[in-house]
């Protein structure tokens, strides 16, 4: 793995107002089973079922943990809203401490508390993406808010009175959606 | 470190400016000195060591007057610390404010090349803040500090700027300001805002824990970094009437024009918070130190009393935020030490009089990226954190100027479009206010 110069900034690549941010770790030879443990029940933790979505921080779009070579590696790989660089600290102080479990079966994680460490033992980890695309603008927040007022939208049109309604001048924006709303 | 065992404040080497409160009302001066000689450089900081003692002495009911000495890393230079401290200082200090002008959304007219000279130019080197509580008592704390470097031929004071604080505390937009201040564990003073756990005093002042349970990064050696603080200073033009044009022209009527424009501020004029008053000003809750900081956001996400993307709002989520894990607030609050310059527009003028007005922001804290630079560029000056990236703060603008400004509002919100920018940077510095004991070592330094 290529390591940036130590005390430089290498920031996930930003798409709108989306930041990838993807870790590639080692794991720590014999605890390859402890770690598929751990993962498993992360997997099946309220928010990560598949499902729930509802992952405990708000921010982020969508994230995996993938093992490979053979165990003995660890991707952690995600798309959140935001600066890479601004949120960093609240990450290694917060967030990020949530995978405590996980970690510590990854070489170079000197465990809770120290912040500093943490946030040291991640950046080690950080690797640019090469190429980095999204098929949807906005945020968390934009796109729940949107999925809100689809299914608002759907209960008006279910209503037998919804054409007669949606007739009105003002709401020709959305009698134009209608049809195959 | 761990965070049981909280060292307690070493207050008397703590420059009064960064805990205290200030008087109000009070005049103030601020000067901004260029070194061209170390050695008489260092005989200024160490005669500027004294006021400062004397100052920190009188704290308290008695004391006359406030004094506060800060540095730039050129003015560090400019002393002969060597560079190998120097180069302990953070990355954004050394660089100082105008080379992350771009970062900042300093651009445009708000961009460096328009700066008032010297801000933003290496001929800065130490910052000087003298505050009274009238013209006399400061015409006597001013003369005390001009008579420590009147005789110093390379000692040049290269920019003055007069400031005050009104007994109302409005600024020129016309709200009461620095209500919202974070309590300080340790430090002594009365709480404010009973909604929140005291921050801890590792995020204002260098050598304790922090709100991550770690020391705050120090530059070394410790004696320099211990008991210091970061000030940053910007010089911020108010388009006053620009501003009451814009409301004018989108209200109904006076009373919808206080409205948006308390809407845009998140408190009314007195400083009441929308929060708790969100109806109408009210005065006595404005005026009392006890309950205008003392409250939270947690009953109005949707942003129906505040919204999300006031001013008050944006600077400070409180707690806003908590359920979405993704930030953490209490490592993003500033102390500030605002105020004002400037004659104020009167009242109902409209038109643009050409006079300079306006706010000298001070902020004071730990740790320059992750709270001043971080509350500047995610939360004012860009909307992600609310859902509204294209949103930037509606009364000081930021990245996407001219923007749009969201009022959520039953039963339909109503959008204020094309806000320009009313704000504009004439300049501005980072400095780090050393302890005292830090101030005599660098007064002492061989070099």
């Amino acid at each position: 793995m290529t390591t940036a110069d130590q005390g430089t900034t290498r920031p996930g690549i930003r798409v709108g107002s989306v930041s990838e941010f993807t870790l590639f770790f080692r794991v720590i030879p014999g605890h390859a089973d402890e770690l598929r443990d751990a993962l498993t029940a992360l997997q099946n933790t309220p928010g990560y079922r598949p499902g729930d979505y509802e992952v405990a921080i708000a921010s982020i779009h969508e994230a995996r943990f993938a093992l490979f070579d053979d165990d003995t590696r660890l991707l952690f790989a995600t798309s959140f809203d935001g600066s890479w660089d601004a949120y960093m600290e609240d990450f290694a102080a917060g967030p990020l401490q949530l995978f405590d479990a996980i970690f510590r079966h990854t070489e170079g994680y000197a465990g809770l508390p120290d912040v500093a460490a943490v946030k040291e033992f991640i950046l080690g980890a950080q690797v640019t993406a090469a190429a980095y695309a999204r098929n949807y603008p906005g945020t968390v927040k934009e796109l729940r808010k949107a999925e809100r007022l689809r299914g608002a939208f759907d209960r008006v049109l279910d209503d037998p009175r919804a054409e007669e309604a949606l007739s009105h001048p003002a709401l020709k924006p959305l009698l134009d959606e209608a049809a195959d709303a | 470190m761990s965070t049981e065992q909280q060292p307690a404040l070493e207050l008397d080497d703590i420059q009064a400016g960064a805990l205290h409160e200030r008087p109000s009302p009070y005049v103030g001066r601020y000067l901004l000195l260029r070194l061209h000689d170390p050695a008489q450089g260092r005989e200024l900081v160490r005669r500027l060591h004294s006021l400062l003692v004397a100052g920190n002495r009188a704290q308290g009911a008695g004391a006359q007057a406030w004094a506060t000495v800060a540095f730039t890393w050129a003015g560090l230079a400019a002393l002969g610390v060597p560079r190998s401290s120097l180069d302990t200082f953070p990355r954004e200090f050394r660089e100082g404010m105008a080379a992350r002008a771009h970062e900042l959304g300093d651009v445009g007219a708000s961009a460096p090349e328009h700066w008032e000279w010297p801000l933003g130019t290496d001929a800065v080197h130490v910052a000087v803040s003298v505050l009274a509580r009238d013209e006399e008592r400061l015409e006597a704390v001013a003369a005390g500090a001009r008579a420590r470097y009147e005789d110093l031929a390379s000692v040049e004071v290269v920019w003055r700027q007069d400031c005050y604080q009104l007994p109302s505390g409005r600024t020129s937009f016309g709200f009461k300001d620095g209500i919202g201040n974070p309590d300080v564990e340790g430090s002594g003073l009365p709480a404010r805002n009973s909604s929140e756990r005291p921050i801890k005093a590792g995020e204002f002042i260098l050598g304790y824990p922090d709100e991550t349970g770690s020391l705050p990064p120090m530059p070394q050696p410790d004696v320099l970094g211990r008991n210091g603080t970061y000030l940053v200073f910007r010089k911020l033009h108010t388009d006053v009437a620009a501003y009451r044009r814009y409301l004018r022209d989108r209200a109904r009527d006076r009373d919808e024009e206080r409205m948006l424009a308390a809407k845009m501020v998140g408190r009314w004029p007195s400083g009441a918070p929308l929060a708790l008053a969100p109806d109408a000003d009210d005065p006595a809750l404005g005026a009392d130190p006890a309950r205008n900081n003392s409250f939270g956001y947690r009953d109005d996400l949707r942003g129906f009393k505040c919204p999300a993307g006031a001013h008050a709002r944006r600077a400070n989520p409180r707690d806003a935020l908590e359920d979405e894990r993704s930030v953490d607030v209490r490592l993003h609050r500033m102390i500030r030490r605002g105020t004002s310059y400037g004659p104020l527009l009167p009242d109902d003028v409209l038109e643009d009089d050409g006079v300079d007005r306006g706010i000298v922001f001070v902020f004071a804290g730990a740790h320059l990226k992750r709270q001043f630079e971080f509350v500047k560029t995610q939360w004012i000056n860009d909307g992600v954190f609310i859902g509204a990236p294209e949103e930037s703060d509606p009364l000081v603008g930021g990245a996407h100027a001219p923007t749009d400004f969201t009022i959520p509002h039953v039963p339909i919100r109503r959008r204020l479009r094309d806000l320009p920018s009313f704000v504009v940077t004439r300049g501005g510095e980072y400095c780090f206010a050393p302890g005292l004991r830090a101030l005599k070592w660098l007064g002492d330094l061989d070099s």
